[in-house]
């Protein structure tokens, strides 16, 4: 059983949703990313989402992007980054890892290498964000095979087809996208939804973790009330480090506390 | 999705999910139109007496006796608008409105697709906004006023190196979010399935013409086919026509830049290792961890870190060359055109007749060359004054030293 199974079997045994923090590898510096990371858990995170700095992330909004390239510019280098989980692997062996990476970065090492490489420091599942289940055969595959879960995407776009085929492609969880666009804090919600909520439970058992715009305890209560199985949280968090730098634990602390908690109860 | 689009190991699809319905979306509807008369007779049309299709094929006396070979030039450039870059922007935004869309978005990097993707929105009342990279719309001014002067909105790209890669992203993002409503009408035979193979078929014009006029004017096929390379659309549209000819040999020309030994080149083709970048599979110029490099080249249009897939396949097969012109060597194509001909070229396709050039000169003196001149030069004036300007100044640092 992988930690995102357990972990979410857990959450469901106690009428909990799943909070799902994400920030990006290296970001705004070694010390102070570890130290955002172990905020996070110990502020009750269900799992991490964990990002690569690419510097073509198409599918990030601006606020993403500007770290991404800070974080590259920085020198800060992938093989630091695989580094960086291993501590944090360390740090808590528990928690679910889920890394966000795009297509090149796993092509550059070669897919068996990358899963291999990742499985070993310690990471659960990993979103290729602009890799969806059909574009090839293998890099799913050699996912599998290193024992990592590939985690995919689904928006209120996608077909009740493609739906059971990305159902029958991805484990850990399914990433439901709330709105179309990218990545970013914009509160506007897509009305279909709550119908993409339902068209996915009827085709798949892993849990809907929605993102995209969650930024609010009320927005994820509300996510949680559609019927999501939790929310996932990004840009929010990298505004929160670089609005308050200097005291980002204390900062972040007070968000994340009050992301868990919303989530903490809905529904039960 | 109703086939992957691939060249060999290159092309195919890899986007975010939420882009998938949109490219299903479009693929359909380009397989349905692209068999429908009406539909390609309203293309037609358009290209003939919006456009001024068929472009003269032009046989360069002077150039010829100057080089040593015979030169053809397809003049791209005689089209409106200034570059091939009309023939894709009348065919996609046709389908944009067969597909019932209601605004373009385009990326541009030279300003020539933008310009051309304006004319059509203008053309056919669809609202458009352009994407640029800050850096080129610096060098590019008048073509940034064209666009506006069309109606069309211009969006200042500031992220990663400004140009037309960062373009290309810019655009990405906006389809994503707006993908209900709005076609991206990409300019280059790249990103993913289906507009290689959608570019393709609204340039293959330029092939299919030339190779007519070559065998109406000479009574055979030219030796070789040239065309510079960034994406690839001027090229991939010539050449295409002639790919089932034996004889004849397709040479694309990419972007020296400052030398193939520095790192400020656009030449992927030469230097580029396989990866994924802008929905495709193809070469690329990036690092070990597949992060992606800034490329650098004189002319905007060319300065792009990968190049479309089926180029990248032609030259796995054989089936085409490509070879590679420097900023400087490109610059002295551009004035000796100008000056032994009475044509500027832009500075993309000086790029093509500096290696026709470098070309005459090891091929007998009747190899007939026929090159893609892809467009005008008239959006390089400022960017030309500059470098004559450079130059001047260190020629008189020299003399007064």
């Amino acid at each position: 059983m992988n930690r995102y199974t357990h972990r979410f079997q857990h959450l469901r045994e106690n009428g909990q949703k799943a909070f799902i923090p994400f920030t990006l590898l290296g970001w705004p510096n070694r010390e102070t990313c570890l130290e955002t990371i172990q905020v996070m858990i110990a502020n009750g995170a269900t799992a991490l989402e964990l990002g690569l700095a690419f510097s073509d992330p198409v599918a990030d909004g601006p606020v993403v992007q500007e770290a991404a390239l800070e974080t590259l510019n920085s020198g800060f280098r992938v093989r630091d980054a695989f580094e960086l989980i291993r501590e944090i692997r360390e740090f808590d062996a528990e928690i679910p890892i889920g890394l966000l990476v795009y297509f090149n970065m796993v092509m550059a090492k070669g897919g068996e290498a990358f899963f291999r490489e990742a499985a070993a420091v310690g990471v659960d599942g990993v979103l290729i964000a602009d890799l969806p289940p059909d574009a090839e055969n293998q890099t799913f595959a050699q996912a599998r095979a290193a024992g990592i879960a590939p985690i995919c995407i689904i928006s209120p776009l996608t077909s009740d087809e493609r739906l059971r085929l990305i159902a029958q492609e991805a484990d850990g969880f399914l990433y439901v996208v709330s709105r179309l666009g990218i990545t970013g804090t914009d509160e506007r919600y897509d009305t279909s939804l709550q119908d993409l909520l339902e068209r996915a439970h009827r085709v798949s058992d892993l849990p809907l973790c929605i993102g995209f715009g969650i930024s609010s305890p009320e927005h994820a209560q509300t996510m949680c009330k559609l019927g999501a199985d939790g929310v996932i949280t990004g840009s929010k968090i990298i505004q929160v480090i670089r609005e308050n730098r200097g005291n980002e634990a204390v900062a972040l602390s007070g968000f994340l506390r009050n992301m868990v908690a919303a989530t903490g109860k809905v529904g039960s | 999705m109703l086939s992957k689009g691939h060249f060999g190991t290159f092309g195919g699809m890899y986007v975010p999910e939420t882009l998938i319905p949109a490219l299903e979306e479009l693929e359909t509807a380009f397989l349905t139109f692209s068999q429908d008369a009406a539909f390609l007779q309203e293309f037609r049309d358009l290209l003939a007496n919006f456009a001024g299709r068929p472009t003269p094929l032009y046989f360069a006396k002077n150039l010829s006796a100057n080089w040593g070979a015979q030169i053809f030039l397809k003049r791209e450039d005689l089209l409106h608008g200034g570059a091939h870059k009309t023939n894709n922007a009348l065919g996609q935004a046709l389908l944009a409105k067969a597909m019932g869309k209601t605004r373009l978005i385009a990326e541009t990097g030279a300003g020539q697709h933008g310009v051309a993707t304006a004319m059509a929105g203008a053309l056919l009342g669809i609202e458009t906004e352009v994407y640029m990279g800050e850096v080129d719309m610096a060098r590019q001014q008048p073509n940034v006023f064209r666009m506006r002067l069309l109606g069309a909105k211009v969006h200042a790209v500031k992220s990663g190196s400004r140009t037309l890669k960062d373009a290309i992203n810019e655009a990405l993002r906006d389809w994503i979010t707006n993908v209900r409503h709005t076609h991206y009408l990409l300019g280059t035979a790249a990103g993913p399935h289906p507009f290689p193979t959608l570019v393709k078929f609204f340039q293959r014009v330029i092939g299919d013409e030339a190779r007519a006029q070559m065998l109406d004017r000479i009574g055979h096929l030219p030796d070789y086919v040239i065309a510079c390379v960034g994406g690839g659309s001027n090229a991939i549209g010539i050449f295409t026509a002639f790919l089932g000819d034996e004889h004849v040999k397709p040479i694309g020309v990419e972007p020296a830049g400052k030398g193939l030994d520095t790192h400020e080149h656009g030449a992927v083709l030469a230097r580029g290792t396989l990866g994924c970048l802008h929905g495709m599979k193809s070469l690329l110029l990036q690092d070990e961890d597949g992060q992606i490099h800034e490329t650098y080249s004189i002319s905007a249009g060319l300065d792009y870190p990968s190049v479309g897939p089926e180029h990248a396949y032609l030259q796995s097969i054989g089936a085409a060359r490509y070879e590679s012109a420097t900023d400087q060597e490109a610059l002295d194509a551009f004035h000796e055109l100008a000056r032994s001909e009475g044509i500027i070229p832009a500075l993309e396709s000086a790029h093509a007749l500096a290696y026709a050039k470098k070309l005459a000169r090891e091929v007998p003196n009747d190899t007939v060359l026929l090159v893609n001149l892809s467009g005008r030069g008239d959006k390089d004036m400022q960017q030309v004054m500059n470098q004559q300007n450079a130059f001047q100044q260190s020629q008189s640092v020299n003399l007064t030293s």
